[in-house]
This record gives C-alpha cells, structure tokens and sequence, in this order.
C-alpha cells in the first residue's frame, strides 16, 4: 500500500525543518550581552533620571523665577501706590496748615487776644 | 499782642535762620520718629492709612515711578535723598475726641534737641491743629514730622533723609503744597 | 511518563522550569543562563528557517534572550516560558524579513545538523528549505511552526496574532505552494544530467 503522499511530503517537511544548535558558546555570548547591555542601561537610566532630574529643576526655577518676579513686580507698584498716597497725604496736610494759615491771615482781628 | 498769624510767621523765620546757622547740638534726636500703635484710633475708623516705606522699599518704589508721569517724576525727584516715610492717618465717620497719650508720645520725641517747630497752626474756625517740625543737623534737614488733628481725622507723617526744602516747593505747583520758608530765605537775600 | 501539554513537556520539566524561573527573576544569572541553553535550540531553529542565515539567526536569538532577560517578572511560570519565546522569537523575524529587500533564498549546505534518518532525502529537504524563502513571511512562520515546532493552528494563531483560519489558508496554500515548487524542481534536477549525457553525444 502506497502511503499517503501528502503525509510523505509533510514528513519530508518536518525532515528538513528538523531544529538545529546554535554554534558553541551561545548561551555564554548571551550573558556577555545581557552584561553589557545592563551596564549600559544603568548608564542611561542614571543620565535619564539626571536629565529629568534636571529638567525638574529647570521647570521648578523657573516656575519659581516667576513667581518671585510677579511678588517683585507686585511689591514695586504697591510700594509705587503707597509712596505716591504718601506724598500726597503730606502734601493734604501742608496744605492744611496753609489753609489755615491764610484763613486767619485774611482776619487776623478775629484772633485778636487769643 | 501776637496774633496766631504774627507768631506763624515768627516761627518760620526763626526756622529758617536757624537752618543756615551751624549748631552746637548735633542731631542727638533720631530723625526716625518711634510711631506707637495706635490702637485706640485704629479702633474707632473708618479709613485707616498706614505706610512705612523703609530705604529699601523707597528704592523700589522708583523702580517703579513712571519717568513721563509728571506726578511720578515729582515724587522722584522729592524722595531722592530719603531713607523712610512713614505716615499713620485715622478717617471718622463722627467727629471723634480721640485718647493724646499715643500722640503725647509722638510730641515728647520731638522735644529732643534738633528738632525744631518749623509751623504751628490752631484754627478754631476749620478745628484743626497743624504742627510742622524739621530735624536740622548742620544746616541740613534731616527729618520732617507732621502732626495734624481734625475732628474726623487724625493723621502723623515722618520723613527720614536728607530734605530738599527746594524740590519740595517745586512739588507745590504739582501738589498745591504752601510755599513756606522758602519765601521767606529769599525775600532775606 | 507524564505529557504536561502537547509539545513534549513533561511535568518534571515544567517544575524544573518555574524554579529556575524563580531563580533567574531573583537576579541568579546562572539560572537565566540555564533557562538559555534550555531554550536556545528551539529560537535559534525558528531563526534559522525564518531567515535562513545562521549569523543573522545568532543575532535574533541573542534580541530575544536580551529582551526575555529584561521582561522576566513577565513571565508567568515556567509553562509560559517557550510560547513567550517562540511568539517573540516570530514576530522579530517576520519584522526583519519585512524591512529587508525581497531576494531568492540561496540553498546553503551549512544550515545546520539535520537528524539522517532512513529514507532521508537530503536534496529534497534542502529544496525545500529553500523553497521556504518564496513564502510571505507570515506562511513561513506558520510552516515553521508547524512544522518545525510541532503547533497546532490554535497555538499558531496565538503566536502570530493572527485568527486560527488564516492560520489554516496560510498552511493549505503554503504547502500546495512547496509541493508543486518542489515537484518542479525535482523534475528539472532529473532532466539536467540527461540533457548533459545527451550533449556529449555528437552525432556523427
């Protein structure tokens, strides 16, 4: 009896694709890699956090930067407002006193004896 | 008898010679006046203005004067020179007989040798009382108090540095400010 | 002896496996390289027939490891183990394959020990190893698999991310494909020596 011919081909297929070895050393230049490429990873994690690191500092100074700079700003026109009330109450006052001044140089017998 | 305006006008020409004359006292008064808290007043207003500009924050603030504002470069120019201003003014809705110790305080630092009464104004008619002190060191003004009372308002002001009466007269066409002594040095040349 | 599944495996092995698994996520780099030599014949074969180059096969064997090695606390126990290989181990060959240029497959006499066995035809297998570059990427993994591997659709169709009846159309296709090439191929070899006969007959 003639066997199947498509199991005869299929046969010959798994013959051919039979697995094979690696060359000697494989699994030893494979730890070689791993090695290397874990030094190279700590390398990059270490400048990775670094750069973040970094990064987070730029971002926080700048953050902070601005803000100081704001409060500076805020603080340079509420210093600008106050000075300028300041004067403006002395000048209030003075004018007062001018006031008073030349209301009582315009009748100066109504002091008399005072 | 003198009247209010005679005893005026005396005490400014006293100050003004007094301040191209050298003096004896050197300025033992601190031209920063010690402003207490005036808590009976703040207690009672209804508008409460309280500015203590130290050197520092002088500094800042004409940082922050806008050269081509005319009222800015005004203050600019009068606060050059100046290491504090300082004012304390309490607003009433009532006419308020407000507590003198606090303001006792104030006048007794200003009996210190140096300063001088430069104005003294009691109108009966406006109840208002004015008193203008200068510190004087050397023929240089280095303190301005103010002391005003009105009946709804109460209000001290102290300027520390070098006071240029000058700019402050040029500041009166500006601010209205009464030209004082000024007058009075030039109609003495 | 007890089968754990349908790929050889025994249960002793599959609990050799989790512990040397066990061992390797803990850092034990002789237990990963355990797991290396255990793992190597079976990525490094379906490298070969993928790309049909040792060298280029070494290459792809040592990314898998390298990514095996970083992606450890993923695999699930030792059972899990060869399908995670096996299914990356594919999946980079099919991606290199796509990114390099189309070109005929040259039958090479190094690719590898095959088992003599009686009845072996070693020309034959080696046309077909050839022939094996004419399929599409994807047919060439399922042939593999399933024919080198041993998988059925099923465990094909997970490998590849592809359903279980593309899996079928690519095997149904692909194998037609190779016999006729084959077949062809066979014919051809058989006439050449003739013709060459032939040719050295002039006639007088």
């Amino acid at each position: 009896m003639n066997p199947d011919p498509q199991d005869n081909f299929e046969n010959r297929l798994r013959a051919a694709l039979q697995p094979v070895e690696p060359s000697e050393g494989f699994a030893d230049r494979v730890m070689t890699r791993i090695a290397a490429d874990a030094v190279k990873r700590a390398r990059m994690g270490a400048s990775r956090w670094f750069v973040m690191a970094l990064a987070a500092s730029l971002v926080a100074a700048i953050v902070v930067g601005e803000q100081w700079q704001r409060r500076q700003e805020q603080a340079g026109i509420e210093a600008r407002r106050q000075l300028l009330e300041a004067l403006r109450v002395t000048r209030e006052k003075l004018d007062l006193a001018y006031q008073v001044v030349n209301s009582e140089a315009r009748s100066p017998s109504r002091d008399a004896g005072s | 008898m003198k009247t209010n305006w005679h005893r005026t006008i005396g005490l400014i020409l006293i100050a003004a010679i007094a301040a191209f004359l050298p003096t004896n006292n050197a300025a033992a008064a601190d031209a920063l006046l010690r402003l207490p808290n005036f808590d009976a007043l703040e207690s009672k207003a209804s508008k409460v203005v309280s500015i203590s500009l130290d050197e520092k924050l002088l500094g800042i603030a004409t940082r922050f004067l806008d050269p081509k504002n005319a009222d800015d470069s005004a203050a600019r120019a009068v606060i050059s020179g100046l290491t504090g201003v300082y004012v304390r003014s309490y607003t009433f809705d009532e006419d308020f007989a407000y507590p003198t110790t606090a303001v006792d305080a104030v006048r007794k630092q200003l009996n210190a040798p140096g300063w001088q009464r430069l104005v003294e104004v009691r109108s009966r008619k406006e109840h208002a009382n004015v008193d203008i002190f200068l510190l004087v060191d050397r023929d240089k003004a280095n303190g301005l108090a103010i002391i005003a009372s009105e009946p709804r308002e109460f209000t001290i002001v102290n300027i520390v540095g070098s006071i240029d009466l000058e700019k402050l007269h040029r500041l009166e066409g500006q601010m209205g400010i009464p030209k004082l002594q000024l007058e009075q040095k030039e109609s003495r040349k | 002896m007890a089968r754990a599944d349908g790929h050889g495996v025994t249960e002793w092995e599959t609990r050799q496996a989790d512990e040397v698994l066990v061992r390797a996520r803990g850092g034990d780099t002789a237990a990963f390289a355990e797991l290396v030599r255990a793992q190597q014949r079976m990525v490094f074969s379906l490298g070969v027939r993928m790309l049909a180059d040792r060298q280029k096969a070494e290459d792809l064997a040592q990314d898998v490891f390298l990514q095996l090695h970083r992606k450890l606390s993923s695999i699930q126990s030792g059972a899990h183990l060869a399908p995670w290989l096996r299914q990356v181990t594919a999946r980079k060959a099919i991606d290199r394959l796509r990114r390099e240029p189309k070109h005929e497959v040259e039958l090479t006499a190094a690719e590898g020990c095959a088992v003599e066995e009686q009845d072996a035809d070693p020309l034959l297998e080696q046309q077909l190893r050839g022939l094996l570059g004419e399929l599409s990427p994807h047919a060439r993994a399922v042939i593999v698999l399933r024919f080198q591997d041993d998988l059925d659709p099923v465990d094909i169709a997970r490998a590849l991310d592809m359903s279980v009846n593309t899996v079928k159309s690519h095997l149904q296709r692909s194998l037609t494909f190779l016999r006729e090439r084959a077949t062809r191929k066979n014919l051809q070899a058989s006439i050449r020596p003739l013709r060459a006969v032939n040719a050295t007959r002039e006639p007088t």
